[in-house]
C-alpha cells in the first residue's frame, strides 16, 4: 500500500524560471508538487494521469525516495520513505519507459546485480530468474550482452530486473513511452499480472488509452495540485457523455483557472 | 554480500569490458609505450649514426697561409674540402644548409703565430641538435691543429710543452650513478607514474558518473536499497583501482622499454634495474595511492555533476593542465624536495619521485608528503560525497 499525505516538492529555479517569474513575487522556487494526497490499494492499479510536467514523474520519485519531499509524508508497503528509505527500496519495484540497462552486460548478469543488491540468496535468485525468463521467453538470450539485443528483449530484461526481487509495490513512470506496439504490450501485461498477484500498481501516464484499459482508481494532477481523485469507474460516470480526452481536458483547464 | 562490493564487481566488470578504458589502461601503456622508447632510441641512434658518417663539405681559406691544417684536412676520409670560394658566399651557402661550414685563417695568420701571437681564424658553422655533432667533428681537428702549433711554438723556445699546464685537475664526480640517474629517470617516472595514473582513472571515472547518467541507468540503481554512499564507494573504488593499474602497467611498459633499447651500456642498465626494484616501487605505490583518491574523487565529482558523457570530457580535460604544470615544475633544475615543496600536492609526488630514486629521501620529507595527499584526497572525497548527495546533481537536466 502507499500512503501519500499533503505532499510538497519545491526545486531551486534556474535561471530562466526567474526571469520568467513577476517582480515581488520572485520566491526563487519552483513548485513541482503542491499538497496531493493520495492512497493506492494492494490488487488494485493507481493510475497517476497528467500532462507534461505536471508533477506525475516528481511525485513517482518521491515515492521512489530519489527526491526528497518538502513536506508531508508517504507510506510505502507501511515504510516511511524518509525515515526508512532503504526499506521502501527494498518493497519496490521501479520501471520507467526511458529505463536502459548496462549495455555491455548480459541479461543475466544484469538481473543478478539486481538481485545481489536486493540481498536475495543464490538459490532464491535462480528460482525466480528462471521463472521470470520463462514467462518473458528470454531464456535463450541469457547469456547475451544486453548491447546486442533488440529495443523489445531489452525491455523484458528491464522488466525482469524490475520484479526479481518480487516487489509487494510496483511503480511504473510512463512505462510505454517510446515503445512500439507489442513492447508496450509487455508491459500492461506485466501491469495486469501485477494488479492480479495483489501487489499495490502505481503508474503515470498521459495515455488515455492506458487510463481506460488499466485503472482500478485515478488521480488526475495538473501544474502539481490534484483534481481528481476518485475510482476510475466514478469518473467515467462523472464524465456525462463525454469522451475519456474531453473529461481530461476540461478537468485540466479547470484547474488552471 | 556486501552491497559496496556487489557495486565494485559489477563496474569492474563492466569497466573491463569497455574498449576505450582498455585502450588507455592496457594498449597505451604496455604496448605503446615500449614502442615509443623503442622508436625514440633508434631515432636517435640513426641521427647520431649519421651525423658522425656523414662526409662534411667544409670551405677552406687560407690565403696561403695553415698549411699545416690543410694537410690535416686532407688525412679526413669524412671531409670534402671546398676550394675557390669566396668569404661571402661561403657564409651563405653554411646559411642554406649547401656548406657545413667555413673556415677562415686570416692573410696574416702565420705571421702572427711565427711572431709568438695568437693568429685569427674564423669558424662559421650551423648548429641545431644533430648538427652539434658535425660541429663537434670540426672543433676536434682544430683543436689539434692548435695543439700541434702550441707544441712547435714551445720547441722553438726550447720549453718544455707540458711547462704551461700549471694545474692537474682530477675531477671525482661523488654522486652515486643511482643518484646520477635519477636525475633523469627521476624526472621521466613521475611523468610516467602521475599522468597515466590519471588517465587510467579519467575514463571509467566519466563512464561510471556521467555515463550512467546519460544511459538512464543511475535512475533505476537509486532506486535499489544501496544508498548513495555505498553506490560512490563502489564505483570510487573501480576508480582508484583502474587508475593505480594503469600507472602499473605504464612501469612494466617502460621496463620492456628499457630492456629493448641496445644502446644503453651494461653498466647504465644495470644501475636502471637496480632502481626499479620492489621497495621503491612500492614507495612510489604507496605515494600514488592517496594521489590516485585525488584524481578519483575529482573526476568523479565532476563527472555527476555534468549532463551527459561529452559534457563530462569537456569539463574534465581542461584539468590536464592542472596536473601537467606541477609535474613539470618538478622537472626544472635545482627543484628538490623541501619542507614547503613537500606540501605542494602533485609537485610533492614528482619531487618524491626523484628522490625515492636517488635513494636520500627521509621519512620526515616522507611522511610529509603523505601528510599532503592525505588530506587533499581527504577534501575531494568529501565534496565528492557532497556532490553525489545532491538530488540536484544527480537530476540535472532531467
Amino acid at each position: 500500500m502507499i500512503t501519500v499525505e499533503d505532499l510538497w516538492k519545491t526545486f531551486p529555479a534556474d535561471r530562466e524560471r526567474r526571469k520568467e517569474q513577476p517582480p515581488g513575487r520572485n520566491t526563487g522556487e519552483v513548485t513541482a508538487v503542491a499538497g496531493i494526497s493520495f492512497t493506492c490499494q494492494p490488487g488494485r492499479i493507481f493510475t497517476l494521469l497528467g500532462p507534461n510536467g505536471a508533477g506525475k514523474t516528481t511525485t513517482l520519485r518521491m515515492v521512489a525516495t530519489l527526491l526528497k519531499p518538502t513536506r508531508g509524508t508517504i507510506s510505502v508497503a507501511g515504510f516511511d520513505v524518509a525515515r526508512q528509505p532503504r526499506e521502501v527500496r527494498r518493497s519496490i519495484g521501479f520501471l520507467t519507459g526511458s529505463t536502459k540497462l548496462y549495455e555491455r552486460l548480459t541479461a543475466d548478469e544484469t538481473v543478478k546485480y539486481y538481485a545481489d543488491l536486493h540481498g536475495m540468496e543464490h538459490a532464491q535468485f535462480v528460482r525466480r530468474r528462471d521463472e521470470l525468463f520463462s514467462l518473458l521467453g528470454i531464456d535463450e538470450f541469457a547469456n547475451r550482452r544486453i548491447g546486442k539485443l533488440s529495443s523489445g528483449m531489452r525491455q523484458k530484461v528491464s522488466i525482469a530486473r524490475t520484479m526479481i526481487h518480487d516487489p509487494a509495490v510496483v511503480v511504473f513512470d510512463e512505462p510505454t513511452v517510446g515503445l512500439d506496439v507489442i513492447t508496450a504490450r509487455h508491459i500492461i501485461d506485466l501491469i495486469r499480472s501485477c494488479k492480479a498477484a495483489g501487489k499495490t500498481v502505481i503508474f503515470s501516464t498521459h495515455i488515455m488509452g492506458e487510463v481506460s484499459l488499466l485503472s482500478d482508481d485515478l488521480a488526475v494532477i495538473s501544474n502539481g495540485k490534484l483534481c481528481y481523485n476518485g475510482t476510475y469507474n466514478d469518473f467515467r460516470a462523472s464524465m456525462k457523455g463525454n469522451s475519456l480526452e474531453e473529461a481530461f481536458i476540461h478537468l485540466v483547464e479547470e484547474a488552471g483557472r | 554480500m556486501n552491497t559496496t562490493l556487489v557495486i565494485f564487481k559489477k563496474e569492474l566488470k563492466d569497466t573491463l569490458r569497455d574498449r576505450r578504458t582498455l585502450v588507455s589502461m592496457v594498449a597505451i601503456p604496455l604496448i605503446l609505450f615500449p614502442t615509443l622508447i623503442g622508436i625514440a632510441a633508434s631515432v636517435m641512434r640513426s641521427q647520431m649514426q649519421k651525423a658522425q658518417e656523414k662526409v662534411l663539405r667544409v670551405a677552406v681559406q687560407t690565403s696561403g697561409n695553415a698549411a699545416g691544417f690543410v694537410a690535416l684536412l686532407e688525412t679526413q676520409t669524412r671531409i670534402q674540402v671546398v676550394q675557390n670560394i669566396s668569404a661571402d658566399s661561403a657564409r651563405a651557402m653554411v646559411a642554406n644548409d649547401s656548406l657545413d661550414a667555413f673556415i677562415a685563417f686570416a692573410p696574416d695568420f702565420d705571421r702572427q703565430v711565427a711572431a709568438m701571437h695568437p693568429g685569427s681564424v674564423t669558424f662559421s658553422y650551423k648548429a641545431t641538435e644533430r648538427q652539434e655533432i658535425e660541429k663537434r667533428r670540426l672543433d676536434a681537428l682544430l683543436a689539434a691543429y692548435q695543439e700541434a702549433l702550441r707544441v712547435e711554438r714551445f720547441k722553438k723556445l726550447g720549453i718544455d710543452p707540458s711547462v704551461n699546464r700549471t694545474m692537474r685537475i682530477d675531477e671525482q664526480n661523488l654522486a652515486s650513478a643511482r643518484e646520477q640517474i635519477a636525475e633523469v629517470l627521476g624526472g621521466f617516472l613521475p611523468y610516467l607514474f602521475i599522468i597515466f595514473c590519471y588517465i587510467g582513472s579519467l575514463y571509467p571515472a566519466i563512464d561510471l558518473a556521467a555515463g550512467e547518467k546519460e544511459r538512464g541507468t543511475l535512475e533505476t540503481l537509486l532506486t535499489s536499497p544501496a544508498s548513495r554512499m555505498e553506490i560512490l564507494v563502489g564505483k570510487f573504488g573501480v576508480v582508484v583501482l583502474t587508475g593505480i593499474a594503469t600507472a602499473g602497467v605504464a612501469l612494466i611498459g617502460m621496463y620492456i622499454g628499457i630492456l629493448q633499447v641496445k644502446e644503453i651500456p651494461p653498466e647504465l642498465l644495470k644501475t636502471i634495474l637496480g632502481i626499479l626494484q620492489v621497495r621503491p616501487i612500492l614507495l612510489l605505490l604507496s605515494l600514488l595511492l592517496p594521489l590516485t583518491i585525488f584524481f578519483a574523487a575529482g573526476l568523479l565529482s565532476l563527472s555527476i555533476f555534468a549532463r551527459s558523457y561529452k559534457e563530462a570530457q569537456t569539463m574534465i580535460t581542461p584539468s590536464m593542465i592542472v596536473i601537467i604544470v606541477p609535474v613539470f615544475i618538478g622537472l626544472m633544475p635545482g627543484m628538490a624536495l623541501t619542507p614547503g615543496t613537500a606540501l605542494i600536492p602533485i609537485l610533492n609526488v614528482s619531487l618524491a619521485t626523484k628522490a625515492i630514486i636517488a635513494g636520500n629521501i627521509t621519512p620526515f620529507l616522507l611522511a610529509e608528503v603523505y601528510a599532503s595527499l592525505i588530506v587533499l584526497a581527504g577534501l575531494a572525497l568529501f565534496v565528492c560525497a557532497k556532490v553525489f548527495g545532491r538530488e540536484g546533481t544527480i537530476f540535472r537536466g532531467t
